[in-house]
């Protein structure tokens, strides 16, 4: 079973880095952009297939020696979970540096065809492009976060039928492996952390709409296309993910609780294996939905014009820090999703401040 | 309506973004009543900085073509016909250029000409 679910990770992450340069915005490839006029040059396109080939490649060397590995020695599941994550970054790791590899080609390639001498840059933005962005309502986060204080105030009124031991781990069976005494307070730990959690995804959504909706001037409606698909599918995918998640910390702690609710519930044999699957899923769904947003072929363009390069702020091609732009958050170049603005504090408020909180509560409430 | 910002043209870029929403309201791509995009939204958009925006919002303010209206932001005025003002800023504005014209050879026609050349061009489309 452990080693199942590895070899699913693996080749969902192996297939996701392999295929990348498909899936990114058009006019970036390996985090350098391109002029839509060149997006389909010869070179070009064999730097995409290299890389993806020998990502493949790598995965499925990796993948096979450690399936060998698995199937050879009968290692327990631990061990297994143990290695099959030291793969994952090895996998990442390699494709990371295949990445730069490439990037470093076209940064060359760019620089000895002269594009920004011979073309014109021009930064776009649509005046109306706003009203066209559909983003859901901030308050559908209220129904979880809703559920988790409802929760929170169940366990205290039961707080005599919790155990004396709180888990505060589960294994992959969805048992628990790891405890701590009870208290008032590890007793909700887990549903503040939850809350904090839906927190942070409610930051997120908000930011998302103080984020500009940047378009390419030389291809405005494939472009106006992606961002607006990036802006709705990341933003449900989003509130699927805190749905879920919600989902599998109410059935732990319901089942702390009252341990033989779930016994002959279906529930008991999907979570969390259901859960994992689902947010594998919605991973690749959101993928190809926004990756494909902007793929069909352009309408005429105007001659000599290149997209403003915001190559400069695009630090080692991966974090954007521009003091300038207000936007918190922007899309990637290499991924399909959202970057911070490194410049913007904002932006690291909404992802570290809850983190941070996270870590600081489960680090002084130790002793 | 597009908005193109050259960023490394020799006009700044509270210019571009002023002299291109003007034209927008002159060609009828954008209409009085319609408000422009919060100095946030444009700046983000574009991604450059809110002051520049915000520069070129208040230079269209000072010109009698936009209001800044609480809560609904910036507000594009209708004007059925031109101000006392406005007429001799205008006339200001343009008589630099049209004696330079002369200088350089135009005739009074050549300059009528220009004008209605110019009013066409915006007219179309």
């Amino acid at each position: 079973m452990a080693f199942m679910i590895s070899l699913i990770i693996l080749l969902f992450l192996s297939t996701i880095q392999s295929v990348m340069p498909y899936f990114v915005k058009r006019t970036v490839v390996f985090g350098v952009s391109v002029p839509e006029q060149h997006i389909q040059d010869e070179r070009i396109r064999a730097y995409k297939k290299q890389y993806t080939m020998l990502t493949i490649a790598v995965s499925f060397f990796m993948i096979l020696i450690y399936s060998a590995w698995a199937a050879f020695k009968q290692p327990s599941d631990e061990a297994v979970i143990f290695i099959g994550t030291i793969i994952e970054f090895i996998i990442i790791f390699i494709s990371l540096a295949l990445f730069y590899y490439y990037r470093g080609k076209m940064k060359q390639y760019k620089r000895a065809e002269k594009w920004a001498q011979q073309l014109k840059q021009v930064a776009a933005a649509d005046l109306t492009v706003h009203s066209e962005d559909s983003l859901p309502p901030w308050y559908i986060y209220l129904l979880p976060m809703i559920v988790t204080a409802g929760l929170m105030g169940y366990t205290i009124y039961q707080y005599d039928l919790l155990p004396q031991q709180i888990p505060t781990h589960w294994g992959l069976s969805g048992e628990p492996d790891a405890f701590t005494e009870k208290t008032p307070f590890t007793a909700i730990q887990m549903l503040l952390f939850l809350l904090l959690l839906q927190l942070m995804f409610l930051g997120i959504q908000l930011g998302m709409k103080f984020s500009g909706i940047k378009l390419s001037a030389t291809n405005l409606s494939a472009s106006k296309n992606r961002q607006l698909a990036l802006r709705k599918s990341t933003s449900w995918f989003s509130f699927y993910t805190v749905l879920l998640i919600t989902m599998l910390f109410s059935y732990f702690q319901l089942t702390t609780i009252h341990p033989d609710l779930f016994n002959y519930s279906l529930l008991k044999a999907l979570i969390p294996f259901g859960v994992m699957f689902l947010i594998l899923a919605g991973t690749a769904i959101l993928m190809v939905i926004v990756g494909r947003s902007d793929k069909y072929p352009s309408e005429s363009m105007e001659e000599g014009l290149m997209d403003a390069s915001d190559d400069k702020y695009w630090k080692a091609g991966l974090f954007y820090f521009n003091k300038n732009d207000p936007s918190i958050f922007v899309e990637k170049r290499f991924g399909v999703g959202w970057t911070i603005n490194f410049a913007n504090p904002v932006g690291y408020l909404i992802i570290f401040g809850p983190l941070i909180l996270i870590l600081l509560i489960a680090f002084l409430f130790q002793w | 309506m597009i908005i193109r910002i050259e960023p490394e043209s020799e006009v700044p870029i509270y210019m571009q973004l002023t002299n291109q929403i003007i034209e927008g309201i002159a060609k009828g791509a954008i209409h009085p009543g319609d408000a422009l995009p919060s100095v946030r939204t444009l700046a983000a958009d574009l991604g450059i900085n809110m002051h520049t925006v915000n520069k070129s919002y208040h230079e269209l303010e000072k010109k009698g073509i936009i209001e800044i209206v609480p809560k609904s932001g910036a507000v594009i005025k209708g004007h059925s016909h031109i101000e006392q003002s406005s007429y001799n800023r205008i006339y200001n504005m343009l008589k630099p250029q049209i004696a330079e014209g002369m200088v350089l050879g135009m005739t009074k026609d050549e300059i009528l000409n220009l004008v209605e050349e110019i009013v066409n061009e915006i007219k179309k489309t």
